[in-house]
């Protein structure tokens, strides 16, 4: 099969779910691409640095709409781009293409969410399934995961990672010395990595209240930007109401870009914009206005693998609701009718076509 | 070095001192007491971040007993007859709160206090040394309500609070140190049956197993015996928030992602899918995580992720009053 990159990610743009024998060979391809990247990858700015998304799709849109479309601008993205949003598979989906159409340009790095034991319980898992009937899909994918490197450094000056440091770990040497082509482990330097959080409030590593990874205090920071002749410190992993977080006295900050994180912790997001000089700008957001996103009932429509939508609006919203869809363990999904409470959006209209 | 009397000293002392022979009431310094009337128990627990309560009678004006997760639940059991007492092992509370429930009226929390009978009121004077409790902290009691010579009550000591305490002062208690740095397997807390249930289990079923057999969690499986997560009678919180009794008809496994998925949200970090330590960890180690978690087990796990074991304070407990010089 010939691969239309550009035809994919525009369809993608579109919201439109690509097939799955169309996933499986683009997630072949980015990890044949993944697995000559080293587990610390050197890059230069400028470059725009993203935080958790959690298949927040629309402001994904979003971010692209304030940062500037791929190539124009380079991006590194710091993981935890599935689970707890409607639209994992879209979000994933998207910056697989990106990766793989643009792989100088665009940085993937791995998360804690990026997981065969974390999607399984947090709707990365249950939205494949959903959208697609079987959980190929998710196979594709977490096998993709087990690729994404682990860091990245920006102008050999700041450091960039999902969670934090670990106590295993002193110098970057150590972190390319790691086996990472697999699930994340329980424990260990790399779990440590996606893992960990800062503790402004000690000096030292303790073990983590999330029972994965350790807290770690200034100490530990300046130490490990001594060491390796850095400056700071570039990570996400933590809800930050205002966006970002930096602390530490400027050696290291917290980038957070999924706005209204779940629909209702009402916080703000942000990119980390790093000019050529290594000027940094947090550029700050907010959750993409409501009548451009579908209801989170039209969200969950099921679609047959055979490539036949179902449609489950009939014209004049005349389907009430329940009627066997959507009620699954997420809990009782309300219908919006054709007109009202969903801004104006028409269901009957806004099928979701795939692409063959 | 002890001499009876409590000197309020801030800060760490120099010299050392015999962590059994701490005073109770020492743990409690200001400790809040979430004091409830006859209604809305579950209510408060949840909205108060505690696992229990103790239950005031206004009337009387005393206390007459505990109320907690265990209590709830073994309610649940009874309200939907999956639960049989026989007559002659049935209190008069109980029959009253059996014959309200089955007229539908509403239960009075002080029927429910003490009701699963695990863990009864106990009380000790704030003088009681901290090695006393500990050994009944061993044996699976897992909260004493502390009392000043008047009979008020100064505060509820638990286990999680006992060991936050020494884990934070653990450099003034040197005669822990060979302990913490022994192994799991060493303490004979490993090559253990547990209970478990697949996550296919209902959570109703998983209730019941629990306490019929006088257990306070179970380890959720997958087919191949691998570790996925973890239900415990605390989860009864999350179906008495707003009274979401449906909730207990889900499989282990839906059960389990809900409530991460809420509790994630709450505090804007997720945490790692199952509580769990490597047999090989040391005793500190696997205190430090119970500590810092704030669950009150861990499973232990080999290197494939099956379980060998499992960690609950209680055990803890039993372990440190081996350390009581007596």
């Amino acid at each position: 099969m010939v691969l239309d990159l550009d035809a994919c990610i525009e369809s993608l743009f579109q919201r439109q779910l690509l097939a799955e024998s169309v996933i499986k060979e683009i997630c072949e391809k980015t990890k044949e691409l993944l697995m000559s990247e080293s587990n610390v990858v050197h890059i230069k700015a400028p470059v725009t640095v993203v935080g958790d998304i959690h298949g927040q799709f629309y402001d994904l849109l979003e971010i692209f709409k304030i940062g500037g479309y791929c190539p124009d601008t380079n991006y590194l993205f710091l993981g935890d781009y599935v689970d707890r949003g409607l639209y994992s598979v879209e979000t994933i989906s998207i910056l697989t293409c990106l990766k793989l159409r643009y792989p100088d340009r665009v940085q993937l790095v791995r998360g804690n969410h990026e997981s065969r034991a974390v999607t399984s319980t947090y709707g990365f898992y249950t939205e494949c399934m959903k959208k697609y009937g079987t959980s190929d899909v998710w196979h594709y994918f977490t096998d993709l995961f087990d690729y994404l490197t682990l860091s990245v450094v920006i102008d050999n000056m700041i450091f960039c990672v999902h969670g934090g440091l670990s106590p295993s770990i002193h110098t970057i040497d150590q972190i390319k010395v790691i086996d990472r082509f697999k699930e994340i482990p329980h424990e260990g330097p790399m779990a440590d990595l996606v893992w960990s959080d800062p503790d402004p409030g000690r000096e030292e590593f303790a073990v983590s209240p999330r029972g994965a990874g350790y807290t770690f205090g200034s100490m530990v920071v300046e130490k490990f930007l001594h060491e390796n002749r850095m400056d700071h410190i570039l990570r996400a992993h933590q809800l930050c109401m205002e966006g970002f977080q930096v602390l530490f006295d400027d050696q290291l900050s917290t980038v957070w870009s999924a706005p209204n994180y779940c629909y209702r912790c009402g916080n703000l997001a942000s990119i980390l914009e790093i000019g050529v000089e290594g000027e940094r700008h947090f550029n700050v957001f907010e959750a993409a206005p409501e009548n451009e996103r579908p209801t989170p009932a039209e969200a969950q429509r099921t679609l047959f693998s055979n490539g036949v939508p179902q449609s489950l609006f009939s014209n004049g919203g005349g389907g009430s609701n329940g009627a066997g869809v959507g009620g699954g363990p997420n809990g009782a999904m309300t219908f919006a009718g054709a007109s009202g409470s969903n801004g104006g959006i028409d269901p009957a209209q806004d099928t979701i076509h795939y692409f063959l | 070095m002890t001499d009876g009397i409590n000197h309020h000293r801030e800060g760490l002392t120099t010299s050392h001192h015999d962590w059994s022979m701490l005073q109770v009431g020492k743990l409690l310094e200001n400790q809040p007491i979430v004091i409830i009337s006859v209604e809305d128990a579950s209510e408060v627990l949840l909205k108060n971040g505690v696992s229990s309560a103790p239950i005031y009678d206004s009337g009387r004006k005393m206390f007459i007993g505990m109320f907690d997760y265990s209590d709830l639940m073994t309610y649940i059991l009874l309200v939907l007859k999956k639960m049989e007492v026989p007559l002659e092992d049935q209190t008069m509370e109980m029959r009253d709160l059996i014959q309200k429930t089955n007229h539908s009226q509403n239960v009075p929390v002080k029927l429910v206090s003490d009701l699963s009978g695990n863990d009864p009121f106990c009380t000790v004077l704030a003088e009681t040394k901290l090695g006393a409790v500990v050994n009944d902290f061993g044996t699976g009691i897992h909260r004493v309500a502390v009392m000043d010579s008047q009979g008020n009550m100064t505060g509820v000591l638990t286990q999680s609070l006992t060991l936050d305490y020494l884990m934070r002062h653990l450099s003034e208690f040197p005669q822990l140190q060979p302990v913490m740095q022994k192994g799991l397997q060493q303490l004979g807390l490993t090559g253990i049956k547990v209970l478990s249930v697949t996550g296919e289990t209902q959570v109703l079923e998983a209730l019941i197993i629990m306490s019929t057999n006088g257990v306070s969690s179970l380890a959720v499986v997958n087919d191949q015996g691998v570790l996925l997560g973890n239900i415990s009678m605390a989860d009864v919180q999350y179906i008495m928030k707003d009274l979401r009794t449906s909730w207990l008809w889900l499989s282990c496994f839906q059960f389990v992602s809900k409530v991460r998925l809420s509790r994630g949200v709450e505090t804007g970090e997720d945490q790692y899918p199952v509580l769990d330590v490597n047999a090989k960890s040391t005793f500190g180690y696997t205190l430090s995580k119970l500590q810092a978690t704030k669950v009150h087990r861990l499973w232990i796990i080999n290197d494939t992720n099956h379980v060998v074991g499992v960690v609950s304070l209680t055990d803890v407990f039993k372990v440190l009053s081996g350390y009581i010089d007596s």
